[in-house]
């Protein structure tokens, strides 16, 4: 059965408060920044995270509101009753329904519409999903406008509710109204009801508590009854009669002996009658009040009314079931012996030998303490003496760890030494076997012929190299044969290669290579006409391109000087040819210096 | 005190040198200088970082599978001090040492081999092709050809004196 406490029920917000509050708050505790670009994934994920926080929200809100307020089956049947009395049991139940159907239902907008988000393919279809969801929650908690309003009414009236508890030592005060209920209830405890003429001044009920015989006893008030039947009764009336169904206790029947009330004393002995069927199994005790002069034999009634409510309370627990069960547990076994054999207790020896040290005070063996303060400064802690070896004097060898950067340890091995033969014999084999040999055959003398040719090869191929790179080209590279040939250079250089030019001093080396660009075939020298000194001539030798196509000297001057002409310019620019556009100095500092005065920037 | 083994290079790590790494499932690294723990932290492969002992041994350049490499292991069962098992393991040790060493120098050895078969064939071909560098072809018929002619003279002298 879960505790409920009346004071600690959560604030029932409005409807439109719950809204509001639920809305903000998911604004203000979700992202808020999402842009058309993000990938849709991330689109989606933000928009769902909203309708499910907002989701979350209600549904934690609305379980508490549900839970917070006592069912009335779990409750104390006083409460229960009491509750019905004030506040209608099927009107209270409805209300919670209604707020549970809410619950689901919005919780299955959530669902369906997360459901939906997934396919939803952009930005402005997701908000758009949302936003309906949103509204769809928003306006099932509308329409619980009512019911929410009428548990936050219910919620203020129950804290309000005095907390009497049905199970303690209670005293019931009732009778008419105005006959001294609440005075007696102002005497006797701390507690302060209103006291007036009129009648029906207590309208609810009121607890008190006193000391009597180092208990706390709750004094319970009620508001007047008067005499009709149950269907007839009021609400304040049925507070009356619910704590009287309810409680047990000791009932203080008070009646106004000086008719102060507005009833005859026959009245009120009809009235206790007709309630006389709420007294069954409660103790009674009929006050006679507002006797001026006897305020003793009141103490007095007070006194016999605790005394029977406690007799009363201790014989009902003592013929109630719980204590049979306890009495019932309560068993001492004793096993029965089945021969004659003895069987003391077992106690260890070593035990037994404590226990006479004990008693004689026997002198300790003697310790590792005891030998540090004998030897004083000479103490070592030796924690080798206590090693548990098979030879006693190797206890304090000094054990190798380390050998060329190998663990020993890793090496210890029972059998190690019948491996070690193992390996010793497969080693022989493999050495038998020739395994071992260094095969530097000797290589035969070609072999050897060609490998210091081979080096000479690639020495020479290197200095080749080296000496292609040192070159100093002046120049364009022209070919080969424009470059003259040294006989001295062309000699030394076939010697080196082998071949003998001791005897070349007849040769004749010049032969000019041909520079022509054409392959000229070699015609047969009958077919062909013999060759004439001038077309020979002719062919070999052109005329120089500043001579050819000029009729006559003046011709001449006059191309010349336009020559002279054409490269005035070049000249005093000092460049080298027509192509020549290098610029010595890109930022002429006498340009690019100083204030911008009145000039333009083409020249500054 | 026992000198680990380089995560990374699977090098000695001698006390008082390196960095052990512990991660968070409790596995311990070992590293013997900053090259091999930085090495790690740029999350290489030792396997496949060409100077680790890891690589050599996985691309069989080394002496991997041999009843020598045997002897050496970490041993889960502790054995009780013996003063002759100690003295007779130092022994072996350094026996197993020996031979240890010449069979992975003869397993470089054998791989080196084919090596210096290309190289024969190497010089063989280089003097084939570039002999013109250093001796004309010419000159090997005028050698001949000299020869023949001393021989002839020598003939000559012969034929004379007799």
């Amino acid at each position: 059965m879960a505790l409920y406490n009346f004071k600690k029920i959560m604030v029932v917000p409005t409807a439109k408060d719950f809204i509001d509050i639920t809305l903000s708050k998911t604004q203000r505790k979700t992202p808020t920044v999402v842009h058309k670009h993000y990938q849709i994934h991330r689109i989606r994920h933000f928009y769902m995270r909203k309708v499910k926080f907002t989701q979350q929200n209600y549904h934690d809100r609305l379980s508490q509101i549900l839970t917070d307020f006592p069912k009335l089956d779990d409750i104390h049947p006083f409460y229960a009753d009491l509750m019905n009395v004030l506040y209608d049991k099927d009107h209270y139940k409805l209300a919670l329904g209604q707020i549970n159907i809410a619950k689901n239902l919005i919780d299955n907008v959530a669902k369906d519409y997360v459901r939906l988000m997934k396919y939803g393919d952009s930005l402005y279809r997701c908000k758009q999903l949302k936003r309906a969801a949103l509204g769809r929650m928003c306006t099932i908690l509308k329409r619980q406008k009512s019911s929410l309003e009428y548990l936050e009414q219910v919620r203020q009236h129950l804290s309000r509710l005095p907390s009497i508890d049905p199970n303690t030592r209670t005293l019931l005060l009732c009778g008419y109204p105005n006959v001294g209920k609440s005075s007696f209830i102002n005497k006797v405890t701390r507690a302060d009801v209103d006291v007036q003429p009129y009648a029906f001044t207590t309208k609810s009920l009121f607890v008190g508590h006193m000391d009597y015989r180092y208990l706390r006893w709750q004094v319970v008030d009620t508001p007047g009854i008067l005499d009709h039947p149950l269907e007839e009764r009021n609400t304040i009336e049925m507070q009356a009669i619910t704590a009287l169904a309810h409680l047990r206790a000791a009932v203080l029947y008070v009646m106004d002996v000086s008719e102060q009330c507005g009833h005859t004393l026959q009245e009120q002995l009809e009235l206790f009658n007709s309630i006389r069927p709420l007294f069954a199994n409660k103790p009674l005790i009929v006050v006679a009040n507002k006797c001026d002069v006897k305020k003793i034999t009141e103490l007095s009634e007070e006194n016999q009314a605790c005394d029977r409510l406690l007799a009363d309370r201790v014989e009902n627990k003592m013929k109630g079931k719980k204590v049979h069960d306890v009495l019932n547990r309560l068993h001492l076994a004793m096993p029965a012996k089945r021969d004659d054999k003895e069987r003391p207790p077992f106690i260890p020896e070593g035990a037994l030998i404590r226990k006479r040290a004990m008693e004689v005070d026997a002198p300790k063996r003697r310790l590792e303490r005891d030998l540090e303060v004998e030897l004083g400064d000479d103490y070592i802690l030796d924690l080798q003496k206590y090693w548990d070896l098979m030879n006693e004097e190797e206890k304090h060898d000094r054990v190798p760890e380390v050998w060329e950067g190998h663990n020993i340890a890793d090496y210890i091995d029972p059998d190690i030494m019948k491996k070690l033969e193992d390996l010793e014999k497969e080693e022989e084999l493999k050495e038998r076997a020739g395994e071992y040999d260094s095969d530097d055959e000797s290589e035969d003398e070609d072999m050897q012929e060609i490998r210091v040719l081979a080096k000479q090869i690639r020495e020479k191929k290197q200095l080749l190299i080296v000496q292609s790179k040192d070159k100093d080209v002046h120049g364009p590279r022209m070919p080969r044969t424009t470059t003259k040939v040294e006989r001295k250079k062309l000699e030394k250089e076939m010697g080196e290669l082998g071949l003998d030019m001791n005897d070349k001093d007849d040769s004749h080396y010049a032969q000019q290579a041909r520079r022509s660009r054409s392959i000229t075939k070699k015609r047969k020298r009958e077919a062909s006409a013999p060759p004439t000194s001038k077309t020979r001539s002719q062919s070999a030798s052109r005329p120089p391109r500043d001579q050819s196509g000029i009729r006559d000297p003046k011709m001449a001057k006059k191309a010349k000087k336009m020559m002279k002409n054409s490269q005035k310019d070049m000249n005093r620019q000092g460049k080298k040819g027509e192509a020549d556009r290098h610029v010595f100095d890109l930022k002429p500092k006498h340009l690019l210096a100083g204030k911008r005065k009145s000039g333009t920037n083409d020249y500054r | 005190m026992r000198i680990e083994k380089c995560y990374f290079c699977s090098g000695p790590v001698y006390p008082g040198h390196g960095a052990m790494f512990v991660r968070n499932d409790c596995k311990t690294f070992r590293f013997c200088r900053s090259k091999c723990i930085r090495n790690f932290k740029k999350k290489r492969n030792p396997r496949k970082t060409r100077w680790t002992k890891a690589f050599r041994k996985a691309s069989g350049k080394e002496l991997t599978v041999d009843n020598s490499l045997e002897f050496e292991k970490r041993r889960s069962i502790p054995v009780k001090y013996n003063r002759d098992l100690w003295e007779k393991t130092v022994e072996a040790m350094k026996r197993v040492e020996e031979i240890k060493q010449k069979r992975q120098a003869r397993f470089i050895m054998n791989r080196l081999k084919k090596g210096k078969q290309l190289e024969k064939e190497e010089a063989i071909t280089e003097v084939k092709k570039n002999i013109h560098l250093i001796k004309a072809p010419h000159a090997a018929k005028q050698m001949e050809a000299k020869m023949v002619q001393k021989l002839q003279e020598d003939v000559d002298m012969g034929d004379e004196d007799n």
